[in-house]
């Protein structure tokens, strides 16, 4: 007995199988991870058909980019995150289905984004403004963080007279506004009643400005002003709104106002890095898995009982 | 059987259960002349044995390290259920209630009677594959058809949310066909409309959904959502002048069905109860036997590979005791 004792393999393998034993009795750690609750609605106005966006050295809109980095972001979050869908269009958006696990409902979570499509809007006006409003409003009794994926480009242009007000909801509302798009202006693509492209929109068909209301202008600078037959005057308003570029500035001051933060859509690192916002996070308290530090232990400590004794290997080593 | 593991890099620790083949992991007693020991094949066998249990203990606390499992298994079974697609009309005359006011206090809105019963129905069919498409000016794709009660419950419940803007009925129906492609062929497939009106149906697309219908083999159900005062899907026109589909849709829409060759049952509900009955009514009818595949989720199977190892380790150290002493 005492010459077993003396041996280190059989220290060794006594540790082991303590190592064993612990590992039986605390197989997991309450650890705290991170996880995240999040609304995703986008903008499926006609702007995000342009392709400024490139991938696989393929020009891709700025829809089909926004779905395929939402969908490669779905594979990164952790489980008991929440992801929720919605879509924007006119003045206000929708909600598909309400946030749902990501690991339990990764297939379907996967195949509405996935099926997301500019021909699903409703109707065909943008005012970011009060859509974003109106989602605010939408979701404030609920504890996910709405992320407003749009390009900013507004149809028609709003008046500076008629903003929205977010009083209300700053301050309650989190979340983000994902800006997606270039900063060069590009043309926005024509379809037609089956889907196929029929070239670009022109200068001529789209609005360059809102005819709603009053003019923010004054009245002895508009040219053929009249106060009630011709309130924006006579001319035309000419300007390259059927060109869209992302209206940064302009998102930048609705995330202000309305209390949200903002981040540009470059790629998918740069998504995953801006959402991983710890405002948006909720620490949850998960078991992870821990028996692999006692099991590694006791591996090495088996391996060392097998080890080649080294005295072997000595002639080797002469030289 | 498929095996995986969640860490493969981890398996190249599998290396190091070649070592006992090297060593007996024994201590060495120094003898005079080793061929004077004569051959023993029974210490032999035991040996080898030994070697044997600290390469299967070696292994099984890799396997166990790089998270051994087994995947996901699906299983065909066949039970009573059905394929069924919820068509949901998401015009703005959904949020007022059955008599045609804005909801108040003692009513609820057709939209909110029709989400509470819904979820009802979806509660009660287990073994079906359910999907959600909506329909206003355009159709939404919301929901694949799937066995996910959850993820249907939180299209169904998204529908709280204000409703958008008007009727278009046909493109609703072609999406809502659209998600039995590529689905196999078993139990019943049903469309389950639920509309608080309708809309003429241009001829085009008449022609489409009645080639769609039969190419599927979708049975249709219309839950019409009747509202007091408007016209009703069984109401024939008192003046021959609005016996058309531009004055009367809900008519109109009801005979296209009608003739669309393959099954259709129509429900007029002109109040909460009502609904009730027809989706009761259909949650009898609709139990035809259908192959499902039920999911086996995945098996960890590390456990099990750490009771071996330790088992093993129990043994390997129990037998240091009956070493030769010297």
């Amino acid at each position: 007995m005492n010459k077993a004792l003396k041996d280190y393999r059989t220290w060794c393998l006594l540790l082991a199988v303590l190592a064993m034993l612990v590992l039986f009795l605390y197989p997991s750690k309450q650890q705290k991870t991170p996880t995240y609750n999040y609304t995703f609605i986008i903008d499926i106005t006609r702007s995000m058909n342009a392709t400024d966006y490139q991938q696989d050295n393929q020009a891709v809109s700025r829809l089909h980019f926004v779905k395929q980095t939402l969908r490669e972001l779905l594979q990164k979050l952790p489980c008991e995150s929440k992801v929720g869908l919605g879509l924007f269009t006119e003045r206000r958006s929708t909600l598909l289905f309400e946030p749902l696990e990501v690991c339990s409902a990764y297939t379907e979570i996967d195949t509405a984004i996935g099926k997301v499509d500019w021909r699903m809007a409703w109707a065909a006006d943008s005012n970011i403004a009060k859509g974003l409003l109106s989602t605010l409003e939408m979701l404030q009794k609920s504890d996910s963080s709405l992320i407003f994926i749009t390009d900013g480009q507004e149809a028609p242009p709003v008046n500076p007279n008629y903003q929205a007000d977010f009083s209300a909801v700053k301050g309650q509302a989190k979340g983000m506004i994902i800006g997606a798009g270039g900063l060069q202006a590009v043309p926005i693509p024509k379809f037609d009643s089956l889907g196929k492209q029929t070239g670009f929109y022109a200068r001529d068909d789209v609005p360059h400005r809102s005819t709603f209301g009053q003019s923010n202008l004054d009245p002895s600078q508009i040219k053929g002003y009249n106060a009630r037959n011709a309130p924006f005057g006579s001319e035309a308003a000419t300007g390259n709104e059927h060109l869209t570029a992302l209206h940064e500035t302009y998102l930048e001051k609705l995330a202000a106002e309305s209390g949200l933060a903002y981040a540009r859509l470059t790629d998918l690192k740069n998504l995953n890095q801006a959402l991983q916002n710890p405002k948006l996070a909720t620490e949850k308290v998960v078991q992870s898995d821990i028996r692999w530090q006692p099991a590694l232990l006791a591996l090495l400590l088996l391996s060392l009982v097998y080890l080649p004794k080294l005295h072997k290997f000595r002639p080797l080593f002469r030289s | 059987m498929n095996l995986a593991v969640n860490n493969p890099w981890a398996l190249t620790g599998l290396l190091l259960a070649l070592l006992p083949l090297f060593n007996s992991g024994m201590r060495t007693s120094p003898a005079p002349w080793t061929a004077l020991i004569p051959r023993d094949t029974l210490s032999a066998v035991v040996v080898g044995c030994l070697r044997l249990c600290a390469v299967a203990a070696i292994a099984g606390l890799v396997l166990g390290i790089a998270g051994l499992h087994r995947t996901e298994q699906s299983q065909e079974r066949i039970g009573h259920g059905a394929h069924i697609v919820l068509l949901l009309d998401r015009s703005s005359s959904m949020d007022n209630t059955f008599a045609g006011r804005a909801p108040n206090g003692s009513d609820e809105s057709k939209a909110t009677a029709a989400r509470r019963l819904l979820t009802d129905f979806v509660k009660q069919r287990q073994n079906d594959l359910i999907g959600v498409a909506e329909y206003s000016t355009s159709p939404l794709f919301v929901m694949p058809l799937t066995e996910n009660k959850n993820a249907v419950q939180a299209a169904i419940a998204a529908t709280a949310t204000p409703a958008l803007g008007f009727t278009h009925v046909s493109k609703g129906l072609g999406m809502a066909i659209s998600f039995f492609e590529q689905q196999p062929v078993t139990g019943s497939r049903i469309v389950l409309l639920v509309s608080d009106g309708a809309a003429a149906i241009d001829h085009d697309s008449e022609q489409k959904l009645r080639e769609w219908f039969k190419q599927q083999q979708v049975r249709l159900y219309w839950i019409f959502l009747r509202t007091a005062g408007s016209p009703g899907i069984f109401d024939q026109p008192e003046d021959s002048r609005d016996d058309n589909a531009g004055a009367m849709p809900e008519l109109y829409l009801h005979k296209f069905f009608l003739g669309l060759g393959s099954p259709y049952q129509a429900y007029e509900a002109e109040s909460p109860d009502a609904l009730k009955q027809a989706i009761a009514d259909i949650n009898q009818l609709e139990n035809l036997p259908m192959h499902y595949i039920e999911r086996i989720p995945k098996q960890d199977l590390s456990a099990a590979c750490y009771s071996v190892a330790a088992f093993l380790l129990l043994v390997l150290l129990g037998v240091k005791f009956f070493e030769v002493k010297q």
